[in-house]
């Protein structure tokens, strides 16, 4: 693979994540993304939730926006329907976006709204110092389940086709150049797309750590997945413990998203700049005679 | 037998011993401790903890089981509180018995996790929407974390009322020498009103909706009427050398420590100055500060926060005009300094009538 200079998306800030973080891997995938994309930072809002993954925007280059715990999303909806010629990612943790801030995310999925929704999924709460979250596994001993979890997790994937994203993905923070080029495909799908991203919380999770993963994880496109085949994604969806698919699980190209739907949106946004005609440039000017 | 204990596993403790077995909470620091507590501790007790996925969740979950009829927990922090006070208002309009603990951090916004005060105007003035009050316990100590708790759910199940614990992430944090009291009998009040199935006996309707045309001012009556008993019949605060004091610095929680400290250190330097400590913030002891304004030997009150000025407007609001209130605080989860509050101390017992 020819390498990309990811510089352009490097900052002086060296990120506050525990050495070994499955969160740095998540960052160097998507700044390779950035750049395969050859995209410029003034082109990009990153918007994040409250977490230790949610820090993102500060270690990156672009615009950014730390918001509120669990409301990444209907901020980053907000950004996108202001100026839909920009390209808005948002992130954070699994307890932010599948715990307090999932019913956002049944509708972002539902509006099908063109935004790159990446969720470092640690089945764990970092920041508040490792307590379950709605995907620990059944079993996983934390601070609030000292015993072992006894909720079954919620499963992102399942969630996200059902609620109608048309862009379905799991990478691994121990793949960055596999994470990269699913990123590039979601940045570039028009419409609604989840990446789960497997990003081991090495402090605090230590059930699901790299090794657990390095055991497990496979990729769909080496069994010839089709992402076009819902019934074969919902499938695919539902593996976990003895192997976990990494990959496109699901792709729908067909539905159109909600910013080709709106009629303002569509046409550019509040801000979109009409083109000015030779007259009209005559016209303004001559006001200043 | 005193123990070393920290703040907020004092707190959640107490609960328990309060005969509080229904605790649900979302992690946020600088509360976790309860939240950990409360997961290990409850089974153990033969009582239910849920990590719910939100404040919002939790509040809820509180709303329902008070409605049930048991003594009911949450606890947060600032942004958590925020986020919870649509239930809130409706526990207070459906006259609803609940224990909530509201463990400042610096805001507005994420801010940051420490102690901090913040909060006061949201917990004392509202909060959330409609005219509404919880009582309000503001601990400033490991044992108060203790005392309170407890006394917490015996004042929510007498006068059928939300009572939220509010106190500074420091308390929350502190490990100090404090004792559990032994062989308490939670008292357990009549509960006809909950919703315990209604075999055999009309139905209980739990609702803060009104569909004919005065039953919700009817319903705010009945609140306002609850409130004016509470002030009636209860108020808590700690006075330290106010006796012959020319200046009586006044604070709650953090600052008030420092407060008193400093009211030594003073006292041992011969000025005559005193420390009104609130252990109350609703109902405000408006009575005994407007009383103490009365007195000759009073020049002035400082009042000292860690916020940009709230509890200041209660006091005012007491003593009126009749005597000087001064005011200095800082915010974001920075302490008052004693170098300040000794200077503006001294200025007022020099006769400045306005310091800072
Ligand atoms: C309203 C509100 N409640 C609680 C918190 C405390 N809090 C901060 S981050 C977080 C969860 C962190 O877990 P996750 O989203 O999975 O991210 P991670 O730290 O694991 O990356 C919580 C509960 C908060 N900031 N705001
Ligand atoms: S606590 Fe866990 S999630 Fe947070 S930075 Fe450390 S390893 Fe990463």
């Amino acid at each position: 693979m020819a390498t990309v200079d990811i510089k352009k998306f490097q900052v002086n800030l060296n990120p506050t994540w525990c050495p070994g973080c499955g969160d740095y891997g998540l960052l160097r995938g998507l700044q390779t993304a950035l750049a395969k994309l050859d995209l410029d930072p003034s082109e990009i809002v990153i918007v994040s939730g409250i977490g230790c993954s949610s820090n993102l925007p500060h270690f990156i280059k672009a615009y950014g926006y730390h918001s509120l715990h669990g409301r990444a999303l209907p901020t980053a909806q907000g950004v996108k329907m202001v100026n839909p010629r920009l390209t808005v990612i948002a992130a954070g943790g699994d307890g932010d976006g599948y715990g307090i801030g999932v019913g956002h995310l049944v509708h972002a999925c539902r509006r099908n709204i063109d935004i790159t929704y990446i969720v470092m999924d640690n089945q764990i709460y970092g920041l508040t110092t490792g307590q379950t979250s709605p995907t620990s596994d059944v079993g996983s001993k934390t601070k609030t389940s000292p015993d072992g979890n006894y909720e079954y997790p919620l499963n992102p994937i399942l969630l996200a086709i059902s609620s109608g994203a048309t862009f379905v993905a799991r990478t691994f923070s121990g793949e960055p150049e596999h994470m990269a080029d699913i990123i590039v495909k979601a940045i570039q799908h028009k419409g609604f797309a989840l990446i789960d991203d497997i990003s081991p919380c090495v402090t605090y999770n230590k059930k699901n750590t790299y090794q657990w993963f390095k055991e497990r994880v496979y990729k769909l496109e080496d069994i010839g997945h089709d992402p076009y085949d819902i019934n074969q994604a919902i499938q695919r969806a539902t593996e976990w413990e003895d192997k976990i698919p990494i990959g496109i699980f699901y792709i729908n190209p067909d539905k159109p998203s909600y910013d080709q739907l709106d009629p303002v949106i569509r046409e550019g946004g509040m801000f979109a700049k009409p083109e000015i005609t030779e007259d009209e440039k005559k016209e303004i000017l001559n006001q200043f005679l | 037998m005193k123990e070393l204990i920290k703040g907020n596993e004092a707190l959640a403790e107490a609960a328990i011993i309060a005969g509080c077995r229904h605790y649900f909470g979302y992690p946020i620091t600088p509360q976790n401790e309860i939240t950990a507590y409360m997961a290990k501790r409850m089974p153990e007790v033969g009582g239910v903890f849920v990590q719910a996925e939100s404040e919002v969740a939790s509040i809820n979950m509180v709303f329902g089981a008070a409605a049930a009829g048991v003594r009911v927990m949450t606890t947060t922090s600032s942004p958590g509180f925020s986020l919870m006070q649509e239930g809130v208002s409706y526990l207070a309009a459906a006259h609803l018995p609940c224990v909530l603990a509201n463990i400042m951090r610096g805001g507005p916004g994420l801010g940051n996790i420490a102690g901090s005060q913040g909060d006061y105007f949201q917990a004392v003035k509202g909060g959330g929407h409609g005219d509404y009050r919880l009582i309000v316990l503001t601990p400033a100590y490991v044992q108060e974390m203790i005392d309170f708790t407890i006394l917490a759910f015996d004042l929510a199940d007498k006068y059928l009322i939300p009572v939220l614990i509010l106190t500074d992430g420091i308390v929350g944090q502190m490990v100090e020498p404090a004792e559990f009291p032994k062989d308490y009998k939670p008292n357990f009040y009549d509960k006809s009103w909950a919703l315990t199935g209604a075999k055999g006996r009309p139905k209980n309707v739990v609702r803060t909706l009104w569909l004919d045309d005065y039953g919700v001012e009817n319903n705010n009556i009945k609140l306002q009427q609850k409130y004016a008993r509470i002030k009636a019949e209860f108020v808590m605060y700690e006075e330290f050398m106010t006796e012959d004091a020319e200046v009586i610095l006044v604070a709650y929680g953090t600052p008030a420590r420092i407060c008193k400290a400093i009211t030594k250190k003073l006292r041992n330097e011969g000025y005559k100055v005193g420390t009104f400590r609130l252990q109350s913030a609703f109902p405000f002891p408006e009575y005994r500060l407007m009383e103490l304004a009365l007195e000759k030997h009073v020049k002035g009150f400082l009042v000292v926060e860690m916020s940009a000025g709230q509890m200041v407007e209660d006091v005012r609001l007491s003593v009126r005009d009749y005597k000087p209130v001064n005011f200095y605080g800082r915010m974001g989860g920075v302490l008052p300094e004693e170098r300040k509050i000794i200077e503006y101390t001294l200025d007022m017992l020099k006769g400045k009538v306005e310091v800072n």
